[in-house]
């Protein structure tokens, strides 16, 4: 017999459809939630406890005044200090493992900006803004954490006060960021 | 959990949801999981996000243009000119800029192999087993051959102080830009007329007339970068005077069709015509006609070149009027069958005028030139073909595609044990030899490059690695070093060169106490800055005025030259395209560039007059037969109806038609080298222009990827 | 007054002066500005189709007969418009005014394809990705960091190399000074063999390019279709003084 039934109303195309648009859903909730968290570093690098003892976020970031990244710093670098510190845990017996065997350490990147925006860390130094501006407050945090909502209009924001109407129409421009 | 689901898994799976989290977050996820390098695995002097620029030299065509190479986190990004270099003042040219396609290219040979000829079966070896088949064969010095090509002045000079201490047969150094511009004649016609052993440089900036007899300038031709520059001083003189160019050849390339004037001549009546000039020129200077030209009849002239005497007087007076007038022997009028007579009528020309040492005129330039004839080739052939040698080194240039098939190259290749060669692209002589040795890509390497054409002082150019090589390759210098301290003996004592860094050092070391463009005490300070400046020249224009005793009462003859018979032959015109020696058509850039005189792409083409067309019923994009007229090979070709070219000519680009090459190159196009005429002018060069081909329909039809129609090929390709 | 034009002086207009004079239609700017701007090659058939990516071609337009038949070569590249054309209709802002440079931006990351801009563009000087063009490894090694790689459904076009400005007036600022003329030339008059191109600031009265731009032989094309083009052509060749 010829179901009357009107394909869109059938209890089955609807819990298939239901289920798909779950998955769907399920997947960009997903995916934004995997943006928005740290991501994994092969060491879960203290930066509140480094920043207690004293160190400039300069002192490892070395490029942020003269160039448009920051730069991570090499094994080299760690090394300086931590062949003076005994590796009293893990995660200290692992960077003594890198140092002695002169591997760098696969950091992750955690501040980065999608592939269309170009953005350069010397004029904003340049302009004396200071890394907790955007980076948040590292004396805070062990691992880098991203931080949140900084799209477009935050960029926008922060470029009009702190600038004149005049300065805003070049900070304002696309191609001040995108090209 | 048993197994953590790692993030880049977890995104894998998540594809479509991630779509959408793309579109809400306005942002690909991509840049978010990227791997930056900590700076101390890059090279030193890298920081990241911050460009280092390297200088080096250009190892695309022999010229030696000096190059800038932006590089960025060990990656080289751009190549730009190099403001000081002599040869260039900062400009490139189409060739020059993909060299980095070169380097990057993705059918490159990543390490040492063992072939079986004929095929792309190939064995990984190691770099030790490599250096030890090589000294195995450099024990039979009789034997060992050295075919190489235009490229890296140290190469070359390194493997002749080798042959010469080791007891080998000398090098030939063999490239198709040298072919096409009939450089061995050039140089033949300057030492007979001018009495000095280098190609002269032309001044044709500072001129006000040049005559053209088929050089592309622009194109290739000797410097090209030097010769554009002179172009446009050429026609930005001071007070808005503006110089004049008249250019004589069958088909007009892209120099006739920025010269003022295109006079399509008969190929192979350029020689003639110049005498004929030369001849009436005099007249109009009221001097007597030095005997090279006093014979010539003009009726005659004017009946073989095809220009009429008015025409004809017309020129000869304006080269011989007030002016500086200046005439530049090109290719087509020398790889001719009368070549070195015509390039002695031609450097006559200038005598005439008395241009010599003088601006705007003809000037010696520096240092020898080392390039072996097509004659040196054929005895090389000869030797293979009667089993005289039993080991070919090739470096540097692609024999098997750049020799006209008549040759019989390959033929001969197959009586030879071992050949070993170090391209570093499967090109099609690495698929007819036994070892592959790669070298490393143009800008991986070491090296230098002497300057003798397009500079006006003594010139060298510095190749330095600007990259790590990013492949299991070797510098061809070190293997062969490494091969000869493993044969020891005699050539192991002789030669002490530890690498090829230590040979450029020792070659290097006199020009310390030479006055160049900067100084330095001792050899680590001249090394860095011979590094950092991309090469030493001197600090200022050294064109010397020296007096030069030319006799030009000498007697010059000609034979007829070549002719085609009417509606059936036609002369082959082959032209250069940035191709250069066809190794530049496996750079996607260089195919997708326009041909700028006919804007195809990717593919070559043979230009009819379209009035020939008509007469063999042959439209726009037919294939066609190209049969040579006195061999039997043949090559397809499609047609491109090109307005600028004798009717009883047609004319092919050289550097497409490639069975090997890479992914870019393969299949595209025809090779005009096939069917050229091996028969040698009398310098010793290939006589090609005097190749008269037939043409025939075929019946197919491809349409060319042409820019200047949008046509479309849709279903056709 | 003369302080309005001092400032005006300072303001950025950025334009270019191409003498075809000396302009052979060798190509090397063609070659130049798709290796500094990561423009994806397409292949024979997209070429065949009139795809092809090039922001800047050569026109070659075949002049008399033979034998007097010689082409006259152009090269023809976004002309900046000050009234241009493409703005008004993209329905996304994607492509407009820079009020800094003087330019026509292409916002990428906004396009979403329409095409409206290229169809309404005298000049066809823009592009559309049809496709994603593979781009090989390790070829991809080469692409220029300062420059987006665009995607599949984006428009682009001729940019004068934005991002030489920016870099050159963040230099010029980082050492506490105005750009001068000639710091910022991009990858087409860079590679120029002939030097045909030049670049430069055109609300600056002594920069070469004003100079040039009040030359006799200058002309502007399609000036009549009043969209105030940056690009200005110095009349050549046997068209000389006509």
């Amino acid at each position: 017999m010829k179901s009357s039934i009107p394909l869109w109303q059938r209890s089955s195309v609807r819990i298939v459809g239901a289920l798909v648009l779950l998955i769907i859903m399920g997947g960009a909730v997903g995916g934004i939630y995997y943006t928005q968290i740290p991501p994994e570093q092969p060491i879960p690098f203290p930066h509140n406890f480094h920043i207690g003892v004293g160190a400039q976020c300069s002192y490892c970031h070395t490029g942020a005044a003269t160039g448009p990244n920051a730069g991570l710093p090499t094994t080299d670098k760690c090394w300086g200090c931590h062949q003076q510190i005994e590796p009293r845990n893990d995660n200290l017996k692992l960077v003594a493992s890198y140092g002695a065997e002169g591997k760098q350490i696969p950091w992750v990147p955690v501040a980065i900006q999608p592939d269309f925006v170009v953005f350069s860390h010397q004029p904003h130094i340049n302009a004396e803004l200071t890394c907790e501006t955007c980076h948040g407050d590292l004396t805070q945090m062990t691992v880098a954490e991203p931080q949140k909502g900084q799209n477009m209009g935050w960029c926008l924001d922060c470029h009009q006060k702190m600038s004149t109407p005049e300065e805003f129409v070049l900070l304002s421009d696309c191609a001040t960021c995108h090209y | 959990m048993t197994e953590k689901i790692s993030r880049r898994d977890f995104l894998k799976i998540s594809g479509i949801g991630l779509t959408s989290a793309t579109v809400i977050t306005g942002c690909g996820p991509s840049s978010r999981y990227v791997t930056r390098q900590a700076y101390a695995n890059m090279p030193e002097y890298n920081q990241t996000g911050v460009s280092t620029y390297y200088a080096t030299t250009c190892k695309e065509c022999p010229a030696g243009c000096g190059l800038i190479v932006r590089t960025q986190e060990g990656r080289a990004i751009k190549v730009e000119g190099n403001p000081e270099h002599p040869v260039n003042k900062g400009k490139v040219c189409s060739r020059g800029l993909t060299t980095v396609q070169g380097v990057y290219n993705p059918d490159r040979i990543t390490g040492p192999q063992k072939r079986t000829r004929g095929s792309r079966t190939t064995t990984a070896m190691e770099w030790q087993g490599a250096i030890n088949t090589v000294a195995e064969e450099l024990k039979n010095p009789q034997k060992t051959a050295f075919l190489l090509g235009l490229q890296s002045d140290h190469l070359y000079d390194l493997v002749r102080e080798i042959t010469e201490k080791g007891g080998f047969g000398k090098p030939v150094r063999y490239g198709t830009l040298g072919t096409l511009e009939g450089r061995s004649t050039l140089l033949r016609a300057t030492q007979e007329l001018y009495g000095f052993d280098q190609i002269p440089f032309f001044d044709m900036g500072n001129a006000d007339v040049v005559f053209s007899f088929g050089a592309h300038f622009l194109e290739t031709w000797l410097s090209p970068l030097a010769y554009s520059r002179g172009f446009r001083q050429l026609r930005k003189q001071p007070f808005g005077k503006r110089g004049y160019i008249v250019s004589f050849e069958a088909r007009q390339s892209l120099s006739s069709a920025n010269a003022d004037e295109w006079i399509p001549i008969k190929p192979g009546s350029e020689g003639q015509v110049a005498l004929a000039i030369g001849k009436i020129a005099a007249t109009k200077a009221g001097v007597p006609a030095p005997a090279i030209f006093a014979e010539v009849n003009l009726n005659e002239v004017s009946q073989i070149s095809g220009i009429s005497m008015e025409k004809l007087l017309q020129l000869g007076e304006l080269f011989g009027s007030d002016n500086k007038a200046i005439a530049l022997p090109g290719g087509s009028a020398l790889t001719t069958r009368n070549g070195l007579d015509a390039a002695k009528a031609i450097l006559a020309l200038n005598v005439l005028v008395e241009n010599m040492s003088q601006p705007g005129g003809v000037f010696p330039t520096f240092g020898e030139n080392h390039t072996s004839d097509f004659a040196a080739v054929k005895a090389l052939i000869a030797k293979m073909n009667a089993g005289e040698v039993d080991t070919l080194f090739i470096h540097g240039t692609n024999p098997v595609f750049e020799l006209p098939a008549s040759a019989g190259f390959q033929a001969a290749l197959k009586k030879v044990k071992t050949v070993i060669s170090f391209s570093t692209f499967e090109d099609e002589t690495a698929i007819e030899s036994d070892y592959v040795f790669p070298d490393h890509a143009a800008l991986e390497s070491f090296g230098y490059q002497r300057v003798l054409l397009g500079s006006d002082r003594e010139t060298y150019s510095s190749i330095q690695p600007v990259v790590a090589p990013i492949h299991d390759t070797r510098a061809t210098a070190d293997v062969l070093l490494a091969a000869i301290l493993a044969t020891g003996g005699n050539l192991a004592s002789d030669i002490q060169y530890t690498d090829e860094v230590d040979y450029l050092q020792k070659t290097i070391t006199p020009l310390i106490e030479k006055a160049g463009s900067y100084s330095a005490g001792e050899l680590p300070t001249f090394w860095s800055k011979w590094l950092q400046f991309g090469g030493w020249w001197k600090t200022t224009s050294e064109l010397n005025s020296s007096e030069i005793e030319i006799n030009l009462n000498q007697k010059l003859s000609f034979s007829a030259p070549q002719s085609a018979k009417v509606g059936e032959t036609f002369h082959l015109v082959t032209f250069p395209t940035q191709m250069g020696d066809g190794s530049g058509a496996n750079r996607p850039w260089l195919q997708e560039t326009p041909d700028p005189m006919t804007t195809v792409t990717w593919n070559s083409w043979i230009e009819i007059h379209p009035k020939t067309a008509e007469l063999l019923g042959i439209h726009d994009d037919d294939i066609v037969e190209v049969k040579s007229s006195t061999s039997d090979f043949s090559v397809e070709a499609i047609v491109y109806l090109y307005p600028a070219i004798r009717p009883d000519t047609v004319a092919i680009p050289f550097g497409q038609g490639h069975t090997a090459l890479g992914r870019f190159a393969e299949g595209r196009g025809c090779n005009p080298a096939i069917v050229w005429s091996a028969s040698v002018n009398q310098a010793g060069d290939l006589a090609l222009s005097d190749t008269t081909v037939t043409i025939k329909p075929t019946g197919k039809r491809r349409p060319l990827a042409r820019q200047e129609s949008k046509e479309g090929v849709y279903g056709e390709h | 007054m003369t302080e309005l034009l001092a400032k005006e002086a300072h303001d950025e207009k950025w334009g270019m002066v191409i003498d075809l004079d000396i302009c052979s239609g060798c190509q090397a700017c063609v070659t130049a500005c798709s290796m500094e701007n990561n423009i994806p090659f397409v292949g024979e058939d997209e070429m065949a189709y009139g795809r092809g990516m090039q922001w800047m071609r050569i026109r070659r337009y075949w002049e008399g007969e033979y034998p007097e038949v010689t082409p006259d070569y152009q090269p023809m590249l976004c002309q900046q418009c000050g009234s241009a054309p493409c703005e008004p209709v993209c329905p996304v802002f994607a492509t407009l005014h820079s009020e800094v440079e003087k330019i026509n931006l292409q916002v990428y990351n906004r396009c979403i394809g329409t095409r409206y801009c290229a169809n309404n563009c005298p000049y066809h000087a823009r592009t559309f990705n049809w496709f994603d063009y593979e781009i090989p490894a390790p070829m991809n090694s080469y692409l220029n960091p300062d420059v987006t790689v665009r995607r599949r459904g984006v428009m682009e076009k001729c940019t004068f190399c934005v991002q030489r400005i920016v870099k050159g007036r963040q230099q010029a600022s980082a050492e506490g000074r105005e750009i001068e003329d000639g710091d910022i030339t991009p990858a087409c008059a860079q590679a120029c063999p002939t030097d045909a191109i030049t670049f430069g600031n055109l609300s600056d009265p002594e920069s070469r390019v004003s100079k040039m731009v009040r030359s006799d032989r200058a002309y502007k094309e399609l000036e009549n279709l009043g969209t105030e083009p940056r690009v200005t052509y110095l009349k050549g060749g046997k068209s000389y003084g006509g």
